[in-house]
């Protein structure tokens, strides 16, 4: 157990893990913002009074769920781009991946925030002569977007957490940036202490934030659906 | 859209047998990782509970800091770093076991917390009245009120569990989507071979996150029933 800790090698290199954490923050936020869009288009359509539609949506959704992401995005990596005739590279198949799984589960949250607002709601906003969409961009959403925050933010930290993965298929995120310079400075337990590290302080302010938003929102007796 | 790509699926079938035996392992990584989770969970959620610093402390540092660092940096921590200052030979099965089962511990703690924290103090306070030392109390008091409400939160961090298994391929642990990835790079055929892993995971999975749900409506029911 007398191992000399030296940190040297890491703090000379901080700026590739830097680079590393830049790129993890790059595929977390466009895989959200493909995945918020992405996922409201799917729970609509497993809403829809159409079993045509809302059948092979919900199937889609408990696809994704029911998958494990590695596994998609391997798929996604070494077997779409045979498929299309298109190589992609490490990022846009994280993207594509992350985008597509998020979708799955904020679905989920969409269909469970819009299916929480009381049917007076629809009722009333009929009366008034609206259409099915204008009921839903006008009353439902902005009513049940509320609600849906602390999910989303939770399932926003689950996606940084699982970016971690497009280390596997070479993109060089903060954990690819790890591997290989551990294997340049040969100081594995330096290394990854120290991207774990980073890693902790990204996220456990966010879950901290995330705390503290659900007990101001439990406090306001505002609802929330998981 | 394809350019005539012909799906030929009978290497993938005739190498099955491999697929399913790495499923196995699948299986039996979530399985130790489950119950070693629990347990560490169980002794984690205690000291969260705790109103004596010494225990809640720690608990509380080894809960955030596995609850907001991601599993595939834990799991690659003890297989690159902690083998440094290890004291015996970390395999990759191990590596992968500690990784899951330090998660799902400070996941399950948390499960934990929450329910025991349901069940008033008063009850703690009366088994005491009768004499029992806090193990008695735990057991045969608090425990058996609480699991039935933990269940649901359980089933579904298993079945997390059994989906992040395949996070073991990266350290080269031969369970389903490693072999999945051998066998493709063998056989030239990622389209079939990751198609087949996906659904096998699928066929899995799914049935559970069934019975799960089942389970979690009929329990709604039995208490809007009383």
């Amino acid at each position: 157990m007398d191992y000399e800790w030296d940190f040297s090698a890491v703090l000379s290199n901080i700026d590739l893990l830097l680079l590393g954490l830049l790129n993890t923050l790059k595929v977390t936020a466009l895989a959200l913002c493909f995945g918020l869009a992405l996922g409201l288009v799917l729970a609509l359509l497993r809403l829809s009074q159409r079993r045509l539609v809302s059948i092979p949506a919900g199937l889609v959704i408990e696809f994704l769920r029911s998958t494990p992401p590695l596994v998609q995005l391997f798929w996604v990596f070494f077997a779409l781009p045979l498929l299309v005739g298109i190589t992609f590279e490490p990022l846009t198949a994280a993207v594509i991946t992350f985008s597509i799984q998020s979708a799955a589960f904020f679905a989920e949250v969409f269909r469970g925030g819009i299916i929480s607002i009381e049917t007076g709601q629809w009722e009333s906003a009929r009366a008034l002569g609206m259409r099915y969409w204008e009921m839903m961009r006008r009353i439902i959403l902005p009513q049940s977007v509320k609600r849906m925050i602390p999910a989303f933010a939770e399932r926003s930290i689950e996606v940084l957490k699982t970016t971690t993965l497009v280390a596997s298929v070479a993109y060089a995120d903060l954990l690819y940036q790890a591997i290989s310079l551990s294997q340049q400075t040969y100081r594995p337990l330096e290394v990854f202490s120290v991207v774990a590290v980073m890693y902790f302080l990204l996220i456990f302010p966010l879950s901290q934030a995330l705390n503290l938003f659900e007990r101001y929102l439990g406090r306001s007796g505002e609802g929330t659906v998981h | 859209m394809t350019d005539g790509h012909v799906w030929n699926f009978a290497p993938v079938l005739e190498n099955l047998p491999l697929l399913v035996s790495g499923m196995g392992g699948n299986v039996l990584l979530a399985i130790c990782a489950i119950v070693a989770g629990f347990a560490v969970g169980l002794v984690g959620g205690l000291g969260r509970y705790s109103r004596k610093i010494i225990y809640r402390w720690p608990a509380t540092l080894f809960v955030e800091v596995f609850r907001n660092t991601p599993v595939l940096v834990q799991i690659m921590w003890f297989y690159f770093a902690f083998p440094v200052i290890s004291p015996f030979r970390v395999s990759s099965f191990t590596a992968a076991l500690l990784g899951l089962a330090l998660n799902t511990g400070a996941f399950s703690a948390e499960i934990f917390r929450g329910g025991i924290q349901s069940i008033s103090r008063g009850q703690w306070d009366a088994g005491g009245a009768l004499g029992m030392t806090y193990l008695q109390q735990l057991r045969r008091i608090v425990l058996p009120q609480a699991v039935k409400r933990m269940v649901p939160a359980f089933t579904n961090r298993a079945i997390e569990v059994l989906k992040m298994t395949t996070l073991a391929s990266t350290i080269a642990y031969g369970e389903i989507l490693y072999r999945g990835k051998v066998l493709s790079f063998s056989h030239f055929n990622p389209i079939e071979t990751y198609t087949v892993v996906a659904l096998l995971f699928f066929t899995l999975v799914y049935p559970l996150t069934r019975v799960v749900r089942r389970f979690e409506l009929s329990q709604k029911k039995d208490q809007s029933g009383d």
